[in-house]
């Protein structure tokens, strides 16, 4: 009898079992959500904000572009009475009356805001390129070739200076393109369709703002091509997503094609110009050459020090040693809030000595952590470690400020804003810590006591400074001008990843401190602009 | 019942070799089978994707792992058995840190729920629920280092076993598991197709055969064995980057087991295995050995 009863309660649990599964769903949401939103104000002087890099782009600049090129960039709106106009208006109607599901997914997807949605974007590319070429069968490491992109390896690696470098420039121009889509939106005031014709719904946050050109064909233009210089195996994605831009904007109701053409040229006359300046910024020179590499070491060794060697099998080149300042050419990649000289200044005071007692405690220290690599500190490790396949440091500040540039309800060209002076100042940290790193070209704990065992990878360039530090000093201290209540999280995020880098056995206390430090003082630079550009 | 367990498993009733969850054999009532098992498990190649490679950052990786097992005759037809090991993984170059600790708790059920024997052979078939779940918190986002997938799994098993009186056996059984989502410890990650901003990790369920033959008589229990896993999703990983723990992982393993009861003491029986990684995705090529003594105790007054 209990011998049956327990048969019964064996195929009882069996049927459960299986029910319960029935019922589990595993689809996991994205918490990085983008709700449609309307901006909290319109922002209509914009175009008077002053420009990131003046010799690069001004208003008198791009209107001289667009107005004196032949044919001209694009021509003054016809009036919303003409029949042209109203044809177009009449396209709208047709468009929305077959709004098919994928195509509202479509305008539901750009509604959350095409600055931040660009954001998100770039940070997957970074993953996705974010890979370190892989041995070949002799044991060397071919680099990637910007003028070869789809070959193996492919082009780019998008390391934390790549990464830092290609964010700034799309969210720099992002922000100039749109400063200069709100000076001719107040200038021909050519209202959205959705206020001209009241049959129009408008399918996304309705606002006053003018439509010609449409700010988010400027968006798509600009992005488009930033990120085909970036990114160019990329480019079916970037391409889609650049259509779907224009798109959203048209069957929402927001634009006309005559709005969305004159946006689209807009964006890539200002892409343009940037392109000019990333072409010559000095990046193409950062991988240098063999007889470079060995220079540095002859350096170092000449001074009495250790220097830095690759932890890799077989030993890699390092990573960009000349994104910084180079010493024989005495100039390095461009920065955008600092000059050469101000980066010279900053550079941090030289670690102690690697012969010195002063270097084996603070060696002892890290190989300390590495043998006390405890779960809570191991996830702190892992929080920050955003190494290869990862968005990098750049990318996970660019995350952290994404959520509080929405909640903040900005206008496209004030969040274009937050995003360049956060990236400003990460490309500018990127410059001057990779500068730091070459010029003092200090070995990683491992290599002063290859006992010591890591709680991720150990970057293949020199220990001093840190990275994630420099970087996390630098963005945390202009999220913080940004968002001043928040200042003090942004503060004790960026010091808990500059401490993971000691807790992960790859970085001593010297590194992580100092490059702190350094860091704010980078984002000070940025801040000196912001504060003057006429935005707050 | 009694009688026809003896034609079953030969002369010696008080031997039992049920350990697993794919063979077929069983814990007759009121008798637990228990003891350690330690396992050595290493690789130097390993496909990224399907591609072979090794990697000089991390030499071999080795994973060593001592189990405590325990399987019990709730009933001849009812069986429970129960696993817990503790994990410990090594690369022996580059500089990544080993991690270890107790990983995941499992307990199933094994019901022998069809029976069919003559004078010269038996037929039996099982079904298997299995439940595991991790008991301590490692990290799952530190493959290949990591020792395991942080994952709760629901397995349900489906087995076959034949023998002939002399010895003889052949047994096929195959898998389903269900796996919970896993959680990292940072906001986004890249899982080798896209990006996501969430720390949640979807986790793709697996499915497993498991075919063994041999011969099993008296105090001796031999066997050849085929296993296949396939991770039915998950994204391959891509070149030069580190593993990702809902990667595709795939492989087909062929080994050789034996248990053996010695003369004394009574109950008392040691297990050997060697495996091999014949093929795979996103794993190891990996050679297993496993060693372990069990000891079987019979609580059936009866039998005293």
């Amino acid at each position: 009898m209990i011998t049956r009863n327990l048969y019964r309660i064996t195929q009882t649990a069996f049927a459960a079992g299986l029910l319960l599964l029935a019922s589990c769903n595993k689809d996991i949401e994205d918490t990085e959500i983008l709700a449609p939103q309307a901006p909290a104000a319109l922002d209509e002087d914009a175009a008077n904000w002053a420009p990131v890099d003046a010799s690069v782009m001004t208003i008198e600049k791009i209107t001289g572009i667009v107005e004196n090129s032949t044919p001209k960039v694009f021509n003054p709106p016809a009036d919303v009475s003409s029949d042209a106009y109203k044809t177009e208006l009449a396209a709208i109607k047709d468009l929305q009356k077959n709004l098919t599901k994928e195509q509202r997914g479509v305008i539901e997807y750009w509604s959350g805001g095409g600055v931040l949605r660009w954001n998100q974007i770039m940070r997957g590319m970074v993953a996705r390129f974010n890979l370190p070429p892989e041995p070949n069968a002799v044991g060397a490491y071919p680099a990637p070739d910007a003028e070869n992109p789809f070959s193996d390896p492919m082009f780019p690696f998008a390391n934390p200076p790549y990464a830092a470098r290609a964010y700034s420039y799309v969210s720099v121009a992002q922000y100039e393109a749109l400063k200069a889509a709100w000076h001719y939106m107040y200038q021909y005031n050519r209202p959205a369709p959705y206020k001209n014709d009241s049959e129009i719904k408008a399918l996304m946050p309705e606002t006053d703002l003018p439509a010609y050109p449409s700010p988010d064909a400027v968006m798509s233009g600009v992005s488009v091509e930033m990120l085909k210089l970036l990114f160019p195996v990329a480019v079916e994605e970037i391409t889609k997503k650049a259509a779907e831009q224009r798109n959203a904007a048209l069957w929402s109701g927001k634009a006309t094609a005559s709005d969305i053409a004159a946006g689209l040229a807009l964006g890539k006359s200002v892409a343009n110009l940037f392109i000019a300046r990333a072409r010559g910024d000095g990046m193409g020179a950062a991988g240098g050459n063999k007889a470079l590499w060995q220079a540095l070491v002859d350096s170092c060794t000449k001074r009495g020090e250790l220097a830095w060697k690759s932890l890799e099998t077989p030993a890699r080149p390092p990573m960009l040693p000349f994104f910084g300042l180079r010493k024989d050419a005495n100039k390095g990649t461009k920065l955008w809030s600092m000059t050469d000289a101000d980066l010279v200044q900053c550079r941090p005071v030289p670690p102690p000595f690697t012969a010195s007692a002063e270097m084996k405690e603070e060696t002892e220290e890290v190989k300390w952590y590495s043998k006390n690599l405890t779960r809570e500190r191991l996830a702190i490790v892992h929080k920050w470690a955003d190494g290869a396949g990862t968005y990098t440091p750049p990318g996970h500040w660019n995350d952290i400020g994404a959520e509080y540039i929405r909640d903040a309800h900005y206008s496209e060209v004030r969040a274009a804003r937050a995003f360049a002076l956060i990236n400003m100042t990460l490309h500018d940290a990127a410059v001057a810590c990779w500068d730091t790193k070459f010029y003092y070209f200090n070995p990683r704990p491992s290599q002063m006591d290859p006992s010591i065992k890591t709680g991720t990878g150990v970057p293949n360039f020199p220990a001093f400074t840190s990275g994630h530090s420099t970087f996390s000093g630098s963005a945390a201290t202009v999220l913080g001008y940004l968002f001043p209540q928040q200042a003090q999280y942004f503060l004790l995020q960026a010091t808990e990843a500059s401490y993971s880098r000691m807790y992960g056995a790859i970085h001593y206390r010297s590194d992580v401190e100092m490059g702190l430090k350094h860091g704010q003082t980078i984002g000070g630079f940025t801040i000196n602009f912001a504060t003057t550009d006429g935005a707050d | 019942m009694k009688k026809i367990y003896l034609i079953l498993i030969g002369l010696l009733p008080a031997l039992s070799f049920a350990q697993n969850l794919t063979d077929g054999l069983m814990m007759s009532s009121k008798k637990l089978c228990t003891g350690l098992l330690y396992t050595h498990d290493q690789w130097t190649d390993y496909w990224q994707g399907e591609k072979k490679r090794d990697n000089g950052n991390i030499g071999h990786v080795t994973t060593q792992s001592v189990a405590w097992m325990g399987t019990y005759g709730i009933t001849d037809k009812v069986n429970v058995i129960a696993m817990l090991p503790y994990v410990k993984t090594k690369a022996s170059a580059g500089t990544l840190h080993g991690m270890e600790g107790i990983q995941d708790l499992s307990v199933g059920v094994k019901y022998n729920f069809f029976r069919h024997k003559s004078d010269k052979n038996a037929f039996n078939t099982f079904a298997v629920i299995n439940f595991s779940t991790p008991l301590s918190d490692y990290t799952p986002d530190f493959f290949p280092l990591s020792i395991g997938t942080q994952t709760t799994n629901l397995q349900y098993r489906l087995t076959a076993h034949f023998k002939v009186q002399q010895g003889w056996f052949v047994n096929g059984s195959g898998g389903y598991t269900w796996r919970s989502n896993t959680t990292l410890d940072r906001p986004a990650y890249f899982d080798g197709n896209e990006q996501y901003n969430t720390d949640e990790v979807k986790m793709p369920n697996v499915f497993d055969v498991f075919v063994s033959a041999g011969y099993h008589k008296g105090a001796l229990q031999a066997e050849l064995n085929y296993i296949q896993q396939n991770t039915l999703g998950g994204a391959d990983i891509r070149k030069q980057d580190m593993p990702f723990v809902s990667n595709r992982m795939n492989y087909i393993k062929a080994g050789v087991l034996v248990m053996y009861y010695l003369p004394k003491p009574q109950g008392l029986a040691v297990r050997g295995a060697v495996n091999r990684t014949l093929t795979g995705r996103n794993v190891g090529e990996s050679t297993t050995f496993t060693a372990g003594a069990l000891y079987t105790i019979n609580f059936n007054k009866k039998n005293l």
